[in-house]
């Protein structure tokens, strides 16, 4: 029984690998609600095949379902690399209706909204756990990085041995600080960007392809 | 008979461990303890006198108790869950002796209560109940032996008078066993939730539940129900 089960694991192993070798790695884009998620995959996507993966919006919460853009060719120093991006929604800890009647949306919107919204972190919860082989986490450099939901969520990903890559994003905005970001993550590399303005892009395609090449 | 389903009436004898999974007739887990001098042998005066009276005080009390129940029986099946867990598997999770303690804590406080209703001094139902429990304490500490602690049971044998003054402080008093059942899903969501509805339109969400979790939830409904799917799950079982 045991000699089964070891071939078993021994010949699943060597399909795996093959299967690695051929598929594209599965990169999940995670990070709080309104860090610029869909605007980096967006970017990536439109530099690289044309195509867009979804809306952008400043308001939270616009990305309510995982988005997958499939093989996305990045070529850097001669070589191509090929991912599928999925584009997550923003993980938090608290939906509340009320943080979108700001955005002049009617509560039964609103309450619609929160209720996807709150479905879209669990279905990233579920991604992360199941479907991805390495991790963007996209932040915004605005604002403070020491939160519960990034700690838990670098932790995870960091149990997992995901490879990941941390984006301090909307260097455009005044307000910027990369290097708090970089303070609260070292054991990472922390790179920084405008997505919205593709600011640095060369600098994160070349990071994109050493670490999920 | 020492003890007596309080749904069905069935009786069980001291040391039975038949109803530590409940009530085999009725599936009922609430049970009554009636000391055999009570019923059988006359032991003592006061005790034959206090024993109809606590009778015909928890007869009082049963219907009020029932339809407590019957109110927060569809609303909250937890209360069910944690009962029944209590009985059975107390020192599993840790978090059963509370239910079970209330529980009991509030059928004392009941008959306390409506004794005091019927002008009699709640230092005699007090000591009352502790002789009783002295009494049973040999049998009931074998009977369960396998689910309560000895700590526990020391507490059970405290005096009855300071228990039941401070269940009727906190939260036992106004409403029956309410407050409690909100206490114990507050308690429960705490640890077992992964989606918490607040109010319609807002979540509080348990990242790690979320995340540990091998079904996924695909959709949640307004009342509260959300759809999941396990295909993952069920591969597993079929290897």
């Amino acid at each position: 029984m045991g000699l089964l089960t070891n071939l078993k694991d021994s010949i699943s192993r060597v399909t795996d690998g093959l299967f690695a070798a051929d598929e594209p790695k599965r990169i999940g884009i995670y990070g709080p609600p309104n860090a610029g998620k869909t605007t980096l995959a967006n970017r990536i996507a439109r530099d690289w095949t044309g195509d867009a993966v979804g809306p952008e919006s400043h308001i939270p919460h616009e990305t309510r379902r995982a988005r997958r853009k499939e093989n996305v060719e990045i070529e850097r120093n001669g070589r191509t690399v090929t991912i599928d991006i999925v584009d997550t929604p923003g993980v938090t800890t608290k939906v509340d209706y009320k943080e979108f009647l700001d955005h002049d949306m009617e509560k039964d919107d609103a309450v619609r909204r929160s209720r996807e919204a709150t479905e879209g972190v669990a279905e990233a919860m579920h991604w992360l756990r199941e479907d991805v082989d390495g991790v963007i986490y996209v932040l915004d450099s605005t604002n403070d990085p020491f939160t519960q939901v990034n700690t838990m969520l670098i932790g995870i990903i960091e149990s997992q041995d995901l490879p990941a890559l941390i984006l301090a994003n909307k260097t455009d905005l005044p307000g910027a600080d990369v290097q708090q970001i970089a303070n609260a993550f070292p054991q990472h590399e922390t790179i920084p960007l405008s997505a919205l303005e593709g600011d640095n892009m060369d600098e994160v395609y070349t990071k994109i392809a050493e670490y999920f090449g | 008979m020492p003890h007596q389903c309080t749904t069905c009436g069935r009786t069980f004898q001291d040391g039975s461990k038949e109803m530590l999974s409940g009530c085999p007739d009725c599936g009922g887990n609430k049970f009554q303890f009636k000391p055999t001098g009570a019923t059988t042998n006359e032991q003592s005066a006061p005790n034959e006198q206090s024993a109809p009276n606590e009778q015909s005080a928890s007869n009082e009390k049963s219907s009020p108790s029932e339809t407590e129940r019957s109110t927060s029986a569809p609303t909250d099946p937890t209360d069910v869950d944690a009962t029944a867990a209590s009985d059975s598997e107390a020192t599993v999770d840790g978090e059963p002796p509370n239910p079970r303690e209330s529980s009991k804590n509030t059928q004392s406080t009941d008959t306390t209560g409506s004794d005091l209703e019927k002008g009699s001094s709640d230092s005699t139902t007090g000591t009352e109940h502790v002789r009783e429990r002295s009494e049973e304490d040999v049998a009931q500490a074998s009977a369960r032996s396998d689910v309560v602690s000895p700590d526990e049971l020391d507490r059970a044998s405290q005096p009855i008078d300071s228990e039941s003054g401070a269940e009727s402080r906190g939260s036992g008093d106004p409403d029956g066993p309410r407050p409690d059942i909100g206490e114990l899903r507050d308690e429960l969501n705490e640890q077992f939730e992964s989606i918490r509805i607040v109010s319609p339109g807002k979540y509080e969400l348990n990242l790690m539940e979320l995340y540990d979790r091998q079904e996924y939830i695909i959709s949640l409904q307004e009342d509260g129900r959300y759809v999941i799917e396990m295909p993952d799950a069920w591969g597993i079982q079929d290897e």
